[in-house]
């Protein structure tokens, strides 16, 4: 979905380790494979990597594949050539890339799957818990209406993501709906997960029940900006929690005027100093399964066992607006935008 | 009203049947009064349909014909229905433009970004002048992309079919660029009256029976002139009954929609809202929001009046889409453009040999569709509050989707206004009514498609037994 | 007696061509008021090409038009009409989607005082015209598509004469119509003529030629072939130009005649 240009939002404890590690060493390369710079995001991420091995004294090298798996194999080739300690790899095809993932640990480098997953034992798979977005969503709003009438507002049919966003939601909500507090009363797909099309869907969920729905599980930011528009004509929008993802800056500016809840955001800047920092670590020495936060996972297509460090998403609440702000991924501006009243962060 | 092809105006011979005898004496365009008795039933199915899920306040029990549904479908409507009447003119000009979409998409972005990020910081947010400027730079953006797809089809001779194809891709990358993606949002306070989901864009009952008063006098005084017209210059009149009739008819529609609009109460949550902040006190017979004696629909009117009620009525978004239409079908039956636009389709050559500039007239038709797109971008952004660049995707489908239903062929020369408008109904009621019943997306996609090859199918039948 | 007077019309050495080819070449042509020229010539021989120079609807790349002995410009069909030149085309040249009155204005509509369609003054006087031209016309308010062949010419005749037309040229007026008609037509054209009207008048029926023109110019192959007085030549003189562009005795040869 949307990328937001995304700038620091300091969290987590793997990034304290990560700062404090490569102290120890210095004087290694650290080599990224990018398979396009045409997206936005993938420079942030870039740049996220390039700080942390440069803050450490090792050396950060990279190349662009431009969006095709041809270049992609000769660009990690001419990197091998290089002698790299690490290779970090965002493969543009999961398959096409194998060769070369075995060409890398026969050249005795380690290898990272960064974001994109290929299954190969060998590496090291580094991305965000996808389906945790659909349970974080569902946590954040389970809390704020333990019980009642939801709605679900789901992505474009044909998006696999779409189907696992509600998977992660029914996994979190299932004990909820078998004691019967919590009713689904509307559930539909959103034709290209478009704003309008959330709307039109939300008004016709809300004439239907009578105005009787206490909760919106919307599974992007963009559809929940339709569906808040829909509550706002009903004068509900306030009172029904309401879901999204995506850290948009409007959804942030939402979560502030209490019109939505939550909108869960994968900052890629925390996935890039995480897997810098593991790079480190491996450069160094250390066994891919003795880095903290590693875990197996065998959730491919092929099922392959790999160590992998998966990322918890963050939720943006009305709780933690100062710390998005703080870490400059908005500006106080734009998040307390037309907010009246008392919201931490914005004062 | 407009003019008919199909109506004839000689004297019906006594052999004809009653029924055909009263549509010639009326002028009845019999093609749309089908479509308009399609779409009552399509109604009619859905409301007996829902009301066997869910039994609600609807006319058979269901939640499609209630005031609250009928209401919200004309504002779901309204966008898609302004640009069709655009898309009528260009496709009887045998021109088509499938870049709308991404041209709505284009303009509300860059006028959401004018608005937000720099009209808002620059004048203060709320400032009057910002919701001016916002539409201004929406009618004017539109005009100009229009105007420039029209430059391109009719001088640089490239296929409008090309060159909107083109739009259709690059206008969508231009809108994404502008706000690298991001929805712009919320968009200015003052701004959202068009849109139709606040207070100060319903009209209300009193100014809405104004307005129907108005409406029915003028249905009244164009028939009448009509008549006296005809009188003066000696040509056959209608006969008296089938004015009466028509003039009760027009009238009875527009009073008719005015009761179902002047019926939907303010919802309870507004009503709530708009009690606090002006401080009435909200008198027994309405609780709040989460007890039960909230006046939801029509069938509790009674109840609802002990406590603090008010009415909608129109809509603003449903009233530009109603004044676009009269506007529209004014300019294709009584001006000089029209009419070369019509006779332009029917025979480019004959046209150009009569001494019109078609090429001009190709400019000036796509530079009105982009006007037209320039308004429903002000009501789809004001509507959601926030401009994106999914907005307008896949909306050029759905408007040439209306204008084909609403009978326009697209061989060119032959469609209506009202036609195109009944076709935006007619679709977005089966979406609507679908989505009422939580019948998936998929399924609302495969029966638009199917009712868009059946109207053409049926339009074809009809068109072969007239002629 | 026409040679006193400067010609209405005159065409001098226009020449058009399309991809390469030459539809006409260096053709000249004259017409003097209340009067009736004849162009023949086979398909293809230039004749409707050279008129529709004459009506706007090609832009010559060569040549002189002049109107009362004075240049105009003609580059469009508004051009034309401006000057008083309406012309009668084979295919009709009708908006079939249209009615008769609209068809009848197209272009140069009545307004109201609002600058709006006068759409029933506009129908009273197409009624007027029509009862002159065709007394039995009634469908005024159809399409034009529903009408009969007949009915169709009466429009595109009226169209033709309703603006006060000087010149008017009829492109094979009476290919689509039966004997009554085509009699109406000819009619027609005498009256015309009696107001003063200058007609040129193609066709390739030599009985047509000969029954209403004065005299006759014959084209083949993009040239003038000769111009000749009706009554200076008979049939086969004229049968000898149009086929093997041989100029007979009592006809000028034109730059297309056979020479030898």
């Amino acid at each position: 979905m949307i990328r937001n240009a995304l700038i620091a939002l300091t969290t987590g404890a793997l990034l304290v380790s990560a700062s404090s590690l490569p102290a120890m060493a210095a004087g290694k390369t650290i080599a990224v494979s990018w398979k396009t710079f045409q997206e936005e995001r993938w420079k942030t991420d870039a740049a996220a990597i390039k700080a942390v091995v440069e803050a450490a004294g090792d050396k950060y090298i990279d190349s662009d594949a431009q969006g095709s798996a041809q270049k992609q194999a000769a660009d990690i080739e001419g990197l091998i050539a290089q002698k790299p300690d690490v290779i970090m790899v965002v493969a543009f095809d999961s398959d096409a890339i194998l060769p070369s993932i075995a060409a890398i640990s026969n050249a005795g480098i380690k290898s990272i799957a960064y974001d994109v997953q290929f299954e190969d034992p060998n590496a090291l798979y580094i991305t965000f818990d996808n389906v945790g977005v659909g349970r974080i969503m569902a946590k954040e709003i389970l809390k704020a209406k333990p019980a009642g009438n939801y709605a679900f507002i789901k992505g474009d049919k044909g998006d696999p993501n779409a189907t696992f966003l509600f998977q992660g939601q029914m996994e979190v909500l299932k004990e909820a709906m078998d004691s019967g507090k919590v009713k689904n009363v509307c559930e539909t797909f959103t034709d290209g997960w478009k704003p309008d099309n959330a709307q039109k869907n939300m008004e016709q969920c809300l004439t239907s029940t009578g105005n009787k729905v206490d909760a919106v599980l919307s599974e992007n930011d963009g559809m929940a900006s339709g569906v808040v528009a829909a509550l706002t004509a009903q004068g509900l929008a306030g009172t029904v929690p309401v879901s999204g993802q995506d850290g948009d800056l409007a959804a942030i500016n939402r979560v502030a005027m209490g019109t939505q809840t939550v909108s869960v955001w994968k900052n890629s800047v925390e996935l890039g100093k995480t897997a810098a920092a593991a790079a480190i670590a491996l450069a160094n020495g250390t066994a891919a399964d003795k880095i903290p936060g590693v875990a197996m996972f065998d959730g491919g297509k092929k099922k392959v066992k790999m160590n992998s460090i998966l990322l918890a998403p963050t939720p943006i609440t009305i709780a933690n607006i100062g710390d998005a702000i703080a870490a400059g991924h908005i500006t106080k501006d734009q998040a307390c935008a037309g907010v009246k009243g008392d919201v931490m962060g914005c004062k | 009203m407009a003019k008919h092809h199909d109506a004839n105006s000689e004297p019906a011979r006594s052999r004809e049947g009653l029924l055909k005898q009263f549509f010639n004496a009326t002028e009845i365009d019999t093609r749309i009064l089908g479509m308009i008795v399609a779409l009552l039933l399509v109604w009619c199915i859905f409301d007996v349909w829902s009301g066997y899920i869910r039994p609600n306040e609807g006319l058979f029990g269901g939640s499609f014909l209630t005031p609250r549904n009928l209401w919200t479908l004309l504002v779901q409507t309204s966008s898609i229905a302004v640009m069709s009447t655009g898309m009528v003119l260009l496709i009887v000009l045998r021109q088509i433009d499938l870049s709308v979409g991404s041209m709505l998409s284009l303009v509300a972005v860059a006028t959401g970004v004018l608005q937000v990020y720099q009209l808002g910081p620059a004048l203060g947010v709320g400032h009057p002048a910002i919701w001016i400027l916002g539409v201004l730079a929406c009618l004017t953006l539109g005009t100009a992309i229009g105007a420039f797809n029209g430059f391109l089809t009719a001088y640089a001779k490239i296929p409008a079919f090309i060159v909107t194809l083109g739009g259709l891709i690059a206008y969508s990358g231009v809108a994404f660029l502008l706000a690298r993606g991001e929805t712009v949002a919320p968009m200015d306070q003052n701004f959202g009256i068009f849109g139709g989901g606040i207070a100060s864009s319903w009209l209300g009952p009193f100014w809405s029976w104004v307005l129907a008063a108005v409406g029915c006098a003028a249905i009244v005084r164009g028939i009448v002139n009509g008549r006296r017209q005809r009188q003066r210059f000696g040509f056959p009149l209608r006969p008296v009954w089938a004015e009466v009739f028509l003039a009760a008819i027009g009238s009875l529609a527009t009073l008719g929609t005015t009761w179902v609009m002047n019926s939907y109460p303010w919802p309870p949550g507004v009503i709530e809202k708009y009690a606090k902040s002006n401080s009435i006190a909200i008198p027994p017979g309405i609780e709040n929001r989460d007890g039960k004696a909230i006046c939801m629909a029509a069938t509790q009117v009674v109840h609802c009046n002990e406590g603090l009620i008010y009415y909608t009525g129109f809509s603003l978004p449903a009233l530009i889409a109603i004044a676009v239409c009269m506007i529209m079908t004014f300019i294709a039956t009584r001006t000089a453009f029209g009419r070369y636009i019509y006779a332009t389709g029917g025979n480019p050559e004959a046209a150009e040999l009569a001494g019109i500039n078609t090429r001009a007239l190709t400019v000036k038709a796509f530079a009105l569709m982009g006007f037209l797109v320039g308004v429903s971008s002000i009501i789809s952004s004001a509507r959601l509050n926030a401009a994106t660049n999914a907005l307008g995707l896949t909306n050029e489908l759905y408007v040439i989707a209306a204008t084909v239903i609403g009978g326009t062929s697209l061989a060119g020369g032959v469609g209506t206004i009202y036609g195109a408008m009944v076709g935006a109904l007619m679709m977005q009621s089966i979406i609507s009514g679908m989505s009422l019943l939580n019948l998936p997306a998929a399924y609302q996609n495969m029966v638009v498609g199917g009712v868009l090859v059946l109207a053409v199918y049926l339009d074809q039948l009809y068109r072969r037994r007239v002629n | 007696m026409a040679e006193v007077k400067t010609p209405l019309i005159e065409m001098r050495d226009i020449s058009i061509a399309f991809g390469g080819i030459k539809a006409v070449d260096r053709a000249s042509v004259d017409l003097y008021p209340g009067e009736v020229v004849g162009l023949l010539g086979h398909n293809g021989a230039g004749k409707s090409t050279l008129i529709k120079v004459l009506s706007g609807a090609y832009k010559r790349d060569e040549g002189q038009i002049l109107i009362n002995g004075s240049e105009v410009t003609i580059n469009n069909p508004r051009d034309a009409k401006a000057l008083g030149i309406e012309t009668i085309y084979q295919t009709l040249a009708l908006a079939d989607n249209v009615d008769a009155a609209a068809n009848l204005y197209l272009g140069r509509e009545l307004r109201t005082r609002m600058g709006t369609l006068d759409d029933v003054a506009m129908e009273a006087e197409t009624r007027k015209v029509m009862k002159r031209l065709n007394p039995n016309f009634r469908r005024f308010k159809e399409p034009v598509m529903k009408l009969s062949g007949g009915q169709r010419q009466s429009v595109a005749i009226a169209r033709a004469i309703h603006f006060n037309a000087r010149i008017l040229i009829m492109d094979e007026p009476t290919a689509a119509l039966g004997p009554q008609e085509t009699a109406q037509v000819g009619e027609l054209i005498k009256q015309l003529k009696a107001d003063g009207i200058g007609i040129f008048l193609i066709s390739h029926d030599l009985h047509d030629v000969f029954d209403l023109a004065d005299r006759l110019t014959v084209m083949k192959n993009g040239r003038v072939v000769g111009s000749a007085h009706v009554k200076d030549v008979d049939h086969d003189g004229v049968l000898g130009m149009i086929i093997a562009g041989k100029v007979p005795r009592g006809a000028t040869p034109g730059p297309g005649a056979l020479v030898g």
